[in-house]
C-alpha cells in the first residue's frame, strides 16, 4: 500500500514535469549490460550473483540537467541447491535437487539528474519507479511450475556519463539498488544491487 | 518512420539476444539431479511389529492410469532383488507368499504420456484395480490408501513401491498400504541406477525396520 502511494506520486510528478516543461530537448536511448547482486533476505534463497542482464531506457531532456522517460531491463537469477531431504506439508519426505530460476523485467518511469552537463565526466543520479514483471520457477528435480507475477519496483541509481564528442553519444556506468517486493514461498523480496555499463545513443528526428 | 523502425528492431534484437542468456534450469540438471524420491508412510503404523515379507515376482506396468501388464525384464529383476536386499538389511525376513507374510511389496512402473498435472491420489484411488488382492490371498478385498498425497507435474515415467499390511488384512478387511516410495525423473530405468535408487528410498525411511 505504502509502495503504491510512492509509485503513483512519482508517476504524477514525472508526468507533471512532462506537461509543464516538455519542450525541445534531446532524446537519448541508453542501453547497458548489467550484473546484479542479491541483497538481504533474497540472498538467503538466491545467493548466486547474476551476470545475465541488461537495462534500456529512452529519456527526454527537459533541461540541461533533467531528463525523464521510460526504463526497462532484464535480469536472470539462478540458484541450484544440492540434493537434500525436504519434509512436505502432507507429511511425505522428498529428496530432491532444488532449483530457483527468477527473471525480473521492471518497467519504470524514470527521472535522471545530470550534475555537470557539458563536463568531461558527468555524475548523475536517477530514480525510477513502476511495475516489475517477474517470472518465477521453483523446481524439485525437474518438477515444478513457472509463475508470472507483477509487482512494484523502484530503482535509485548513481553513476557517471562520459560523453564522446559533442554529438550527445557517450558511455555510462552506474550502480543501482533495485527494490523489488515479491512474496512467494520463502521469498519476501528480490532486492539486489545492480551494476551496469553501457552506451548513450542520441535519437535524432 | 524508418528511423523509428530501426530503433524498434534494435531494441527487439537486443532483448532477444540478452534474453536468450537466461540459464535454463532444466538444461542445467543432470539425469541424477532431475530425479525426485518421495516416500510416504502411515504415521500410525509401528513398522517394527512386522517381521516377514513377500515381494511380487514381477513388476506392474501402468500406462496412463491403466495396468497394461506385468513384466519381469532384467531391470525389474534387478530392482526386485535390490528391494529384497534393502528389506533384509532392515531385519525383515523374506518368505513365500503362501507362508502368511506380514508385509507384501508391490512394484510398479508408471508411464504417463501427458504432461498435465497428475494428482497422485488418482493413482491410489484406483489402486484396487492394479494388483489383484487375490495374489496376496485376499481375493475380494479392496486396497486402502491414506488419502491425498499431493501432486506433481508428470513426465514420461515413474517407479513406485508399495508396502502392504497383510498381517492385519483379515481383521481390517482391507489391504492397507502403509508405505510408498515413488521415483520420478530422468533415467529411472537405466540398469546402472537400480541399486542407488532402491537404496535412496530406504535411506530416507529410517523408521522402516524391525527387531528380530
Amino acid at each position: 500500500m505504502k509502495n503504491s502511494k510512492i509509485f503513483f506520486s512519482l508517476i504524477a510528478f514525472l508526468f507533471s514535469a512532462f506537461i509543464v516543461k516538455a519542450q525541445k530537448g534531446e532524446n537519448t536511448f541508453n542501453i547497458s549490460y548489467s550484473a546484479a547482486f542479491p541483497m538481504g533476505s533474497f540472498k538467503n534463497t538466491v545467493s548466486s550473483n547474476s551476470f545475465r542482464g541488461f537495462n534500456a531506457s529512452v529519456l527526454h531532456g527537459i533541461s540541461d540537467k533533467v531528463s525523464v522517460g521510460l526504463a526497462t531491463g532484464f535480469q536472470d537469477f539462478y540458484q541450484k541447491y544440492p540434493r537434500q531431504l525436504y519434509k512436505l506439508s502432507d507429511g511425505s519426505d522428498l529428496s530432491a535437487v532444488l532449483t530457483y530460476s527468477i527473471q525480473t523485467i521492471p518497467v519504470l518511469a524514470q527521472v535522471k539528474y545530470n550534475f555537470t552537463p557539458g563536463g568531461t565526466v558527468q555524475p548523475y543520479a536517477a530514480i525510477g519507479a513502476g511495475a516489475n514483471i517477474v517470472s518465477y520457477t521453483q523446481l524439485y528435480g525437474e518438477f515444478g511450475d513457472k509463475q508470472a507475477k507483477i509487482g512494484f519496483a523502484a530503482k535509485p541509481e548513481l553513476g557517471l556519463q562520459i560523453p564522446l564528442g559533442k554529438g550527445g553519444a557517450g558511455f555510462s556506468i552506474g550502480a543501482a539498488y533495485n527494490i523489488m517486493p515479491f512474496k512467494q514461498d520463502e521469498l519476501k523480496n528480490l532486492n539486489n544491487i545492480g551494476v551496469e555499463a553501457g552506451f548513450i545513443i542520441p535519437m535524432r528526428r | 518512420m524508418q528511423r523509428m523502425f530501426a530503433w524498434a528492431l534494435t531494441i527487439i534484437a537486443t532483448v532477444g539476444v540478452l534474453g536468450s542468456c537466461t540459464k535454463d534450469p532444466l538444461k542445467n540438471l543432470s539425469e541424477d539431479e532431475s530425479r525426485i524420491y518421495i516416500t510416504n508412510r502411515d504415521s500410525t503404523v509401528n513398522f517394527s511389529s512386522y517381521k516377514t515379507y513377500s515381494i511380487a515376482d514381477s513388476v506392474l506396468v501402468i500406462d496412463n492410469g491403466r495396468v497394461v501388464g506385468k513384466q519381469s525384464n532384467p531391470w525389474d529383476a534387478q530392482m526386485i532383488n535390490a528391494l529384497q536386499n534393502a528389506m533384509n538389511a532392515r531385519g525383515y525376513v523374506r518368505v513365500n507368499r503362501t507362508q502368511n507374510p506380514d508385509l507384501g511389496l508391490n512394484v510398479s512402473r508408471i508411464f504417463n504420456t501427458s504432461t498435465n498435472l497428475v494428482n497422485l491420489s488418482d493413482y491410489w484411488n484406483s489402486y484396487g484395480g492394479y494388483y489383484d488382492p487375490y495374489y496376496w490371498g485376499y481375493g475380494g478385498y479392496d486396497y486402502y490408501y491414506p488419502p491425498v498425497y499431493g501432486y506433481y507435474q508428470s513426465t514420461e515415467a515413474a517407479f513406485s513401491v508399495d508396502l502392504l499390511d497383510l498381517k492385519d488384512a483379515s481383521s481390517a478387511q482391507t489391504i492397507k498400504v502403509i508405505w510408498n516410495g515413488l521415483i520420478r525423473g530422468e533415467g529411472i530405468f537405466n540398469n546402472s541406477n537400480v541399486q542407488s535408487q532402491a537404496q535412496a528410498l530406504f535411506d530416507q525411511s529410517p523408521y522402516l525396520k524391525t527387531n528380530q
